[in-house]
């Protein structure tokens, strides 16, 4: 008789690689259902870019290629922007990897913690919102990201816009994307790394000359990216 | 035995319900805990909002307690911070493996009933016990093919539930659509498996609906209760007393009213039960 680690060996490559009675089909069905709904939950605007059929092909590749890691499900999927940008398949699609990026920040703040309100008095502890997260896209990530949200208009997107700074933030409960100029840019991602608020305003005035930190602190302050 | 009558699994789509001025007339929910292992967000606000006005309780679906190649510590840690939160009326995690070294299944992959699984098993639950300080619940899965080797049968599905809860002190969470699912896939007897458990053991019972396939039943948590699970469900009754009872639905997610509906006819049933007893 097989050890259990064995049977448990032979079960998972039966799962994978195909054999075993005819009803592993059924686990087959599960796990990788499991895979591509949870990969579809985590990066919905690039399965409306692909398609859901193209989507559902994406994700058997990208589960044999990116085994799941947790029995989380939804820490599945991190590596998709990864992928893509490997994937000679997806190569006439060159933004989905920024757009990819962009999602997976999304993601991530939806589950990410509150965080206690801006104080004055205690500026030099302020820090970055714990649901926020930065991307330097090639592409117009925000732009194409937005034009998928409810109400947005793929058709309207500029991919010929460049390149663009990304901020993810989560005001309420679902993420929002916005396009930051490049000092706002230096200053969230100074704070995020850990920067003191002097130091991240000093990073950004270095970033872009004319950066004005009052208006900064008076935009960001109030939508809560800048947090203790 | 805890008299909380007939609840429904919580999910996302319901929430609006729940966070509303109206509270919906469940017995108690039951959330994936999974779901809730973020820092914050709305599944955490919406779990301390209803945690308020409900009994809760966690139901683990990635642990995996039968996987050889380690249990994720990590995971349990999760766990045992969320249960610190929540305080949840059962915690409950299923008689299943679910990952190699290396690869998670994400999926309730079936053990067979042999001295080796149980000895892992129990270990595993004990040990999960002693960290989150508190006895959980181990449920029975559907099945969808058969893990004994046909010269060695080992115990069966029932018998090695009993033996588990014996020897690791665990209460059970018996899954009466599985039971029903793995009679019709794999010959199991669903009322022997039932009697060969111990009355006072299952502390709760969980009821779905399943779909038919080419392979046989499959456990999709997409449907009513059908009427053969709900005879079976009867039968438990008999045998372990009102239970606290869920119904779970997954795929497929109706209106709340749906579930909410199924739940009453669980109570129904229960009430009828507990009032031939009196």
């Amino acid at each position: 008789m097989p050890s259990l680690l064995e049977a448990q060996r032979a079960f998972g490559a039966a799962i994978l690689e195909g054999g075993g009675p005819a009803a592993m089909a059924v686990y087959r069905g599960n796990v990788f259902g499991n895979w591509a709904g949870a990969l579809a939950g985590a990066y919905p605007v690039v399965r409306r870019i692909v398609g859901e059929e193209y989507f559902e092909a994406l994700a058997r590749r990208y589960a044999r290629a990116h085994p799941s890691a947790s029995g989380d499900l939804n820490e599945y999927g991190e590596a998709l922007a990864r992928f893509l940008a490997e994937d000679d398949d997806v190569q006439d699609l060159p933004y989905l990897p920024d757009v990819a990026r962009l999602e997976w920040l999304a993601h991530r703040a939806y589950f990410a913690a509150e965080a206690a309100p801006f104080e004055p008095a205690r500026a030099a502890e302020a820090r970055l919102a714990p649901a926020c997260g930065l991307l330097a896209a090639h592409w117009p990530a925000a732009a194409i990201w937005n034009a998928h949200q409810p109400g947005g208009d793929p058709g309207a997107v500029n991919l010929g816009a460049g390149a663009e700074l990304v901020l993810v933030h989560r005001p309420a409960w679902r993420a929002e994307a916005l396009a930051l100029g490049a000092g706002d840019y230096r200053f969230l991602e100074r704070l995020l790394a850990g920067a003191g608020l002097g130091a991240a305003l000093e990073g950004a005035l270095a970033a872009e000359p004319g950066f004005d930190p009052a208006t900064a602190l008076a935009r960001w302050v109030p939508m809560g990216v800048i947090t203790q | 035995m805890l008299r909380l009558g007939a609840g429904i699994g919580l999910r996302a789509r319901h929430y609006p319900e729940f966070l509303g001025a109206a509270r919906p007339a469940a017995g108690w929910l039951e959330v994936h805990g999974e779901n809730y292992f973020g820092a914050g967000g709305l599944d955490r606000h919406a779990l301390e909002r209803v945690r308020r006005d409900y009994p809760v309780s966690l139901h683990g679906v990635g642990l995996g307690l039968g996987s050889v190649e380690g249990l994720d510590e990590a995971h349990a840690a999760r766990l045992k911070a969320l249960v610190a939160r929540v305080e949840p009326v059962f915690v409950s995690e299923h008689l299943c493996w679910g990952a190699l070294a290396g690869r998670h299944f994400n999926d309730l992959l079936p053990l067979p009933f042999t001295r080796e699984a149980l000895d892992l098993v129990a270990a595993r639950v004990e040990w999960l016990q002693d960290l989150l300080g508190r006895r959980i619940l181990v449920e029975n899965v559907s099945a969808y093919v058969a893990c004994e080797e046909p010269d060695a049968p080992g115990m069966g599905e029932g018998e090695f539930l009993a033996a588990l809860a014996r020897r690791s002190g665990c209460g059970l969470l018996l899954d009466v659509n599985n039971l029903y699912v793995n009679q019709a896939n794999l010959g199991r007897d669903a009322l022997a498996q039932m009697n060969a458990l111990r009355p006072g053991s299952v502390e709760e019972i969980h009821l779905a609906g399943h779909t038919a396939g080419p392979h046989g039943l499959v456990d999709t948590h997409s449907a009513r209760v059908c009427d053969e699970v709900w005879k079976l469900y009867d039968a438990a009754l008999e045998r372990f007393g009102p239970v606290p009872t869920l119904v779970e639905w997954d795929a497929d997610l109706p209106e709340l009213a749906v579930l909410l509906e199924e739940a009453g006819k669980a109570g129904a049933r229960m009430e009828a039960r507990h009032a031939l007893a009196a």
